[in-house]
């Protein structure tokens, strides 16, 4: 089930959602969804967290991470492969990783952590093939949270590496 | 040979002794004896803190405020029972010298009597002290203090820190700053105010994120985080000469310790791994001391610089080490619990604070000896307690907590209890760090 959003998601990734993604969890019609037979994709209480949401606004979707882990799961490799397969042919772009995590722990571990969630992203991509000097890190660690919430759902959102498009 | 031994050894152990103890006038011998019994004695000290003599309108209001100055000081410490003067404590009759009667302190509990008088002169203060072992009746102190008309208040916590050391042998909390990072404006700036709160001033004012300012020893530098480059990058600012040094070209800065006046230590993700370095207050990298895989942060060193505390995943969810920088060897200090972080090491040496993120969710502030032993919980049931910090006497500490909804600054005794807020305001206080000179 998981496969068939991720799918979904490439779909859209690659016919080229605009700079303002069309693909905020409210705006998915049940058409889209039944012509691959998947429930709604980034239902905004996905158990994983994955998947898009309003605040990825740019073609790249961003990597969202298990508590405490900076390691790439499945979901999050393909998310990063269709962000490469965009960087492999729009050469002149650049991007910055984000990395953010929730506001449990302590912050200056968290300010690590993020470094180590936008690094892991980094180093997959240039595997991939993507040249290091289009693509800069920083962590914002648990200063910067993109859900506001202080619950699970919230902080599934905020473990991620976020793309910004230079 | 044992007879060799046996009379060799304390005729070296007696010239050290005699090096030692023979440039000390007799005061400080005098004081080192109040120190020994009071110790055995332990709890806190028993004191009369009478209320200054003045003549005249205006004298008479500076000793009212210095009164309140030295009453609120002294009571901040915690070190001392405060005991109502007793009526006649002092007896006028013979008109140039006042008496005290140390009768009327014995029996109401009084271990030590301080008093004096305050006179003025060309708009400067003189405050006259005398402090008595109140049992012995034996002046123990007697000084002039000095000073300017607004300046009260570092006149009064002046007689405090004498006070202090004089009864406990150790450094005072008096005359040190406490530096923090509050939203008051909007964004997060790095602020200092007095040990006790007093007299809030703005550090930064980069209207970004600044996050663990630490003071140099000496009180001459400031080190702190600042993403107002884009990343958090180590700034090191000469208080004084206002000229600031920043470090890290690439990667992140994290929560900088400083090891003596001249090195800071910081975690720089240079080449993707955030590992500790040394780094110079002009800028410039010394050293790297950690060199793993793992999150290496928040350096802490003991007083004399040999040894770093500091924050590792190198076993998986956070934990503390100690390295020993010139061997490198690295030692783990924590064992229970499965989140610790934030180590701060105590000014006298032997303790090391820190914070356990517990399985019910709550955050609380531990105090662990440095070889592992004597591990004491300090604060309980009141929400996430953060970044603790120790006073320069090494009695109380300072730390964050959410327990009345917004984190804010709280101190505490070193050895639990007496928790208390530091500072009103609505804003948000984090990542205090106490300071070591005053």
């Amino acid at each position: 089930m998981k496969k068939n959003s991720i799918i979904v998601l490439a779909l859209m990734v690659t016919a080229g959602c605009s700079s303002k993604s069309a693909v905020t969890p409210d705006q998915v019609t049940p058409d889209q969804v039944t012509t691959n037979q998947a429930t709604p994709l980034a239902v905004p209480s996905l158990p994983s967290g994955y998947g898009f949401d309003q605040w990825q606004t740019g073609p790249l979707g961003d990597a969202f991470f298990e508590f405490d882990s900076s390691t790439l799961s499945t979901e999050a490799q393909e998310q990063l492969k269709q962000n490469g397969i965009w960087l492999e042919s729009n050469a002149l772009k650049k991007a910055l990783v984000e990395g953010h995590c929730d506001e449990r722990g302590t912050s200056e571990y968290n300010l690590a952590l993020g470094d180590r969630r936008a690094t892991s992203v980094k180093e997959f991509l240039v595997r991939y093939g993507v040249a290091p000097s289009r693509l800069e890190t920083v962590s914002f660690g648990e200063e910067r949270p993109f859900a506001a919430g202080h619950n699970e759902e919230s902080w599934s959102k905020n473990r991620r590496a976020h793309f910004v498009q230079k | 040979m044992f007879q060799l031994f046996n009379r060799v050894v304390p005729s070296i152990f007696f010239a050290f002794f005699c090096l030692v103890i023979l440039p000390l006038n007799l005061s400080a011998a005098e004081t080192g004896e109040y120190i020994a019994i009071r110790k055995e004695g332990s709890g806190n000290i028993a004191l009369v803190l009478d209320k200054l003599d003045a003549n005249g309108t205006k004298e008479s209001r500076f000793a009212q405020s210095l009164d309140t100055i030295m009453y609120d000081g002294l009571d901040f410490t915690k070190l001392f029972a405060l005991i109502s003067p007793p009526l006649n404590v002092r007896d006028y009759s013979d008109k140039k010298n006042v008496v005290i009667n140390f009768g009327a302190l014995t029996s109401v509990g009084a271990e030590v009597y301080a008093g004096g008088s305050l006179t003025r002169k060309s708009g400067m203060i003189n405050l006259d002290m005398k402090v008595y072992d109140a049992s012995g009746s034996k002046l123990l102190l007697s000084k002039t203090y000095t000073g300017r008309e607004e300046g009260l208040r570092s006149i009064g916590h002046a007689f405090c820190a004498d006070l202090v050391e004089l009864l406990t042998g150790k450094k005072s909390v008096f005359g040190s700053k406490i530096v923090f990072v509050s939203n008051k404006n909007g964004f997060k700036e790095v602020y200092e105010c007095d040990f006790d709160g007093y007299g809030v001033q703005q550090l930064t004012n980069a209207k970004s994120i600044a996050m663990n300012p630490a003071i140099s020893p000496d009180g001459r530098s400031l080190a702190y985080i600042s993403f107002a480059p884009g990343r958090p990058t180590l700034y090191i600012r000469d208080l004084a000469g206002g000229t600031i040094a920043s470090v890290g070209k690439s990667g992140v800065s994290i929560d900088p310790g400083w090891r003596n006046n001249s090195e800071v230590a910081a975690t720089l993700s240079l080449d993707g791994n955030q590992a500790i370095y040394l780094v110079k207050t002009d800028g410039s990298l010394s050293k790297r001391v950690t060199n793993n895989k793992s999150i290496d942060i928040s350096p802490a060193f003991s007083p004399d610089g040999t040894r770093m505390a500091f924050v590792s995943s190198r076993n998986g969810l956070p934990q503390i080490f100690i390295q020993d920088i010139q061997s490198g060897l690295v030692k783990r200090l924590t064992f229970s619990g499965r989140y610790n972080t934030q180590p701060s090491w105590s000014p006298l040496g032997d303790k090391i604070a820190y914070t356990t993120w517990e399985k019910n969710g709550e955050i609380n502030i531990f105090v662990i000896n440095t070889d592992g032993s004597g591990l004491l919980q300090l604060t309980q049931n009141n929400g996430e307690n953060k970044s603790p910090s120790w006073s320069p006497d090494g009695e109380m500490i300072v730390y964050t907590s959410n327990r009345q909804g917004k984190e804010k600054m709280y101190v505490m005794s070193s050895k639990g209890g007496n928790e208390r807020l530091l500072l009103q305001g609505d804003d948000l206080q984090t990542q205090p760090s106490w300071s070591l000179f005053r």
